[in-house]
């Protein structure tokens, strides 16, 4: 039992706050679905989209549609080759032409007055999606209380009246269809069913991260706008006040990183998120991090670049970026969480390794899994906050008679940290190099030794936290498809796919970017049979971080980079085709969507 | 509280004989001592230039952030612990070219630190290339056909962006420096004390001589730092007078809620006390449902 529902318009039109609340009403029967948006850079206008894949258990998009609402014409022209054969679209004829034949024969066209049924029912244009919700849940043969529920609880702040309104318009949607298209509904094939009474939750990768450090202790969260990564700031924001958290905005990236550097240094935990531009901005203030041990956390949230390039679009093209930004050689850690547990635990696993290590962590999302939704059981929150060597004043007083050694050369390489307020531990942490008391030093054996104190954490990071890639699936399997980050679901899909298909495929999916531990790696790489690298960027950047440190060569590489991310079916279709060619094919494989329309083209006149 | 020789470190200052920075650091010294601030409760931030040392010959906490950074950092340290005084150092380069932004943005933001400012308009680390304070046609390394910039006026901006302290001091005048440092170490809010230095080894047009001619004080003067308009024309006075008279001392002075007092969740004591909210964040779990 699977279905996908989609609906688009302008920017403006409401198409995220449908999709949400169209989520919440598949995940509330029981059912797992993947609530994705589409949008272009700009306010008004232009073409969203909200799709949602609902089934038993789903983590990905998927291409095509089962029901698509068109409430523009640009949904329609984008749309013609994305419905499955025999699918349906509901339009509103009084806004939206669309000539018989348009989409094919095969396919059922329901013309639904949505503004009419809208405003006879006292409502506003804008209520015309809410129509489209009812009479899509008539169609699909779901359950319509399900979407009342859910609309009853979204309009309750507002008082009884507004969710009555909300409620008959919905109704209006759904009696409209059950009247009008009795025989199209009875001939539509594709059909979804409430499963049972569900209490999960639908949430993004942003909020998942967002929550995950608020249950990890994060107390300043100091950011400046930047897309795919501001609703972490827009959600910490909201909750400021109920979570006791400071959100600060900043005048720029430079000063987000750097008001989150103090705060540490002051003992209190704090981060901040970005994307590529900004990150680019705090490139040298990651170094300043590194060189004076002060702990900071960032959550890169990745677009693709260079530059502004295509803001509201994905990729993963910022590992490299990640791991080598700021002047100069040193430590850093970069994990990339894959789903919303992952999200949520390694958010707050970021800011005990930031502490524990004293350095900066950088936890990479993107646009994909930032603004994804999933239903997700709640989360664990037994999240244990992990300080390290921080000294404060409630501890067991400093001795007086020296400078306090800030850097002091220890075994593991992590010296005991003292926060202002504790008598004995005054220091000065600082961006120049440094003797163990702090202060400047221009002396070669010093140098050298302070950058082989440094270097060291990696011994204790690789013992007692590094985590080994997750393998999923047949240990046994012909093929691995290995990824990170984003693309665990999507390449769990594709492996699905494969295996009903009689192939036999895991996925190799890594969190742990850096540092890495060569030698269980190794040992790992050794066991898998044949491998496919899946990777949204023009480089395989993954495959060449992991080439230099564990000498590892993938057999093939699929690269993605024209501003999505790869969709389950497109990984499933190349490793056919290059099955077929019995594995002589091309190394190495670019998947470009070449659409026919698609939507820039949507929201401009010319090209 | 602490007393100069407790303040002061054992490292050795690597700042040019005759430097202003000297004269400075013992009126910041002497200040703190006097207002009886604990030397374990208070932070200075430097940022890089010949000011960024300052952080390493104090006994307090210190930081030493990047170039331009100072009020940055000590912005994150004051709101992590509201508890803590905290000051901001930096250069001319530093404060009003690299960090503009921050310095500007400061200002409206009113989180309670002192702001040092060490303007000797040029840059003395980098061995003497034009500041945004140097003079329009001064000659310096990066400029040596004559500057061809406008000086920047940090008081007249300060007071623009909604400064609640901006003061200027002369690094020649120890006791009167050490005054308005305590002024503005007890303000509550931003405040900044620009402080005229000369740099003894790159800068020879504005010299101790030069200043010592030219500095008068505005208290002597009848000034009231209560009135914007007046503190905007005295911050102009250096320049409509064509550098023959230049005022020190506080040009302007307002109270207004600071960051701190405005933020909710601050009433209940410093940032760094406060625990995990955890019942909160597992009740938000509900309104994803």
């Amino acid at each position: 039992m699977e279905f996908i529902w989609k609906i688009g318009g302008e920017a403006g039109m409401g198409i995220m706050a449908s999709g949400l609340t169209m989520c919440k009403a598949f995940t509330r029967g029981g059912l797992s679905a993947v609530g994705y948006p589409e949008y272009p850079s700009l306010v008004r206008g232009g073409e969203n989209t909200f799709q949602i894949r609902v089934g038993e258990d789903v983590h990905a998009p998927l291409k095509k549609n089962h029901l698509v609402v068109c409430l523009n014409r640009p949904t329609v022209d984008f749309h013609r080759e994305q419905v499955y054969e025999n699918g349906a679209i509901i339009y509103d004829s009084s806004a939206t032409k669309i000539e018989p034949g348009e989409f094919g024969a095969d396919k059922a066209l329901l013309d639904v007055p949505l503004l009419r049924l809208a405003t006879d029912n006292g409502g506003d244009v804008i209520m015309r999606n809410t129509v489209a919700l009812g009479a899509s849940i008539a169609f699909m043969g779901y359950d319509i209380s399900l979407l009342e529920q859910v609309l009853a609880e979204t309009f309750a702040r507002k008082g009884q009246q507004v969710v009555d309104q909300n409620v008959k318009i919905a109704r209006a949607g759904h009696d409209y269809m059950l009247h009008n298209y009795k025989a199209q509904m009875e001939s539509f094939k594709f059909k979804i069913r409430k499963k049972s009474d569900s209490r999960k939750m639908v949430i993004s990768g942003n909020e998942a991260i967002a929550l995950g450090a608020a249950a990890g202790g994060l107390k300043l969260f100091s950011a400046y706008p930047m897309t795919p990564s501001s609703s972490i700031m827009h959600y910490i924001a909201q909750k400021e006040l109920d979570f006791d958290i400071i959100m600060k905005q900043t005048e720029d990236e430079i000063a987000a990183v750097q008001y989150a550097i103090g705060a540490n240094f002051a003992g209190v935990r704090a981060a901040t998120a970005t994307s590529g531009g900004g990150f680019s901005l705090m490139a040298e203030s990651l170094g300043l991090s590194a060189l004076s041990e002060t702990p900071v956390t960032i959550f890169l949230a990745q677009r693709p670049g260079p530059s502004t390039c295509l803001p509201t679009w994905t990729e993963q093209a910022d590992l490299k970026f990640a791991l080598n930004a700021s002047q100069g050689e040193f430590l850093r850690i970069v994990l990339a969480p894959g789903d919303m547990h992952e999200c949520f635990h390694y958010a707050a696993r970021a800011l005990n390794l930031a502490d524990k290590y004293q350095l900066p962590v950088i936890l990479l999302s993107d646009k994909y899994l930032s603004e994804t939704f999933f239903s997700c059981a709640k989360f664990d929150m037994g999240v244990k906050i992990e300080r390290g060597k921080m000294i404060t004043k409630d501890m067991k007083p400093l001795p007086l008679n020296a400078r306090y050694k800030r850097y002091l050369i220890t075994k593991d390489g992590i010296s005991p940290r003292p926060i202002p307020g504790v008598i004995g531990g005054e220091h000065v942490s600082g961006s120049y190099e440094h003797f163990e008391n702090g202060y400047s030093a221009e002396t070669f054996s010093v140098r050298a030794a302070m950058v082989d104190k440094r270097m060291r954490k990696i011994n204790s990071i690789l013992k007692e936290d590094f985590e080994m890639p997750k393998l999923y699936g047949a240990e046994d399997a012909e093929l691995t498809l290995i990824c990170w980050g984003s693309h665990k679901g999507i390449a769990l899909e594709a492996a699905k796919i494969l295996n009903s298909e009689g192939m036999k495929v895991n996925v190799l999916h890594f969190v742990f970017l850096f540092p890495l531990d060569a030698k269980n790696l190794k040992k790992l790489f050794r066991k898998l049979n044949r491998t496919v690298m899946v990777e949204n960027n023009r480089t395989s950047q993954l495959a060449g971080v992991l080439k230099e440190y564990a000498g590892f060569r993938p057999d093939f590489k699929l690269l993605k980079y024209d501003g999505r991310q790869f969709f389950p079916e497109e990984i499933a279709s190349e490793v056919k085709k290059l099955k077929e060619k019995n594995w002589k094919g091309k190394k190495e494989i670019h998947v470009i969507d070449n659409l026919p329309y698609d939507y820039l083209q949507a929201g401009k006149v010319e090209r | 509280m602490s007393s100069i020789q407790e303040l002061t470190t054992k490292e050795k200052p690597q700042w040019c004989p005759g430097c202003g920075n000297f004269g400075l650091h013992m009126a910041l010294k002497g200040a703190l001592s006097e207002l009886g601030i604990p030397k374990e409760k208070t932070v200075l931030v430097s940022g890089v230039g010949c000011s960024g040392k300052a952080s390493h010959y104090i006994n307090t906490y210190g930081f030493e952030s990047l170039h331009g950074r100072s009020v940055t950092v000590a912005s994150g340290v004051k709101l992590a612990n509201h508890g803590l005084t905290v000051i901001a150092e930096g250069g001319d380069g530093d404060g009003y070219g690299i960090g503009s932004a921050h310095f500007l943005h400061s200002f409206r933001r009113n989180i309670d630190l002192t702001y040092i400012v060490h303007d000797n308009s040029i840059y003395g680390l980098t061995t003497g290339q034009a500041s945004p304070t140097s003079q329009h046609g001064m000659k310096t390394k990066s400029t040596p056909h004559g500057n061809l910039e406008m000086q920047f006026n940090p008081l007249a901006v300060a007071i623009a962006a909604g400064g609640t302290f901006v003061a200027r001091v002369f690094a020649g005048d120890m006791a009167h420096m050490k005054e308005v440092f305590k002024q503005a170490l007890q303000h509550k809010g931003f405040a900044l004390v620009d402080v005229l230095q000369p740099c003894v080894t790159f800068n020879k047009l504005n010299t101790f001589a030069w200043w010592q001619q030219r500095v008068y004080k505005l208290e002597s003067a009848g000034h009231d730092p209560k009135n914007k308009a007046a503190a905007m024309e005295k911050a102009f006075e250096e320049m409509s007078s064509n550098y023959s008279k230049i005022p020190t001392g506080v040009f302007y002075k307002e109270e207004r809620p600071t960051y701190v007092d405005e933020s909710p969740q601050l009433a209940s004591g410093p940032l760094i006390g406060h625990a995990v909210k955890s019942a909160e964040i597992e009740k938000a779990f509900e309104e994803f449902m």
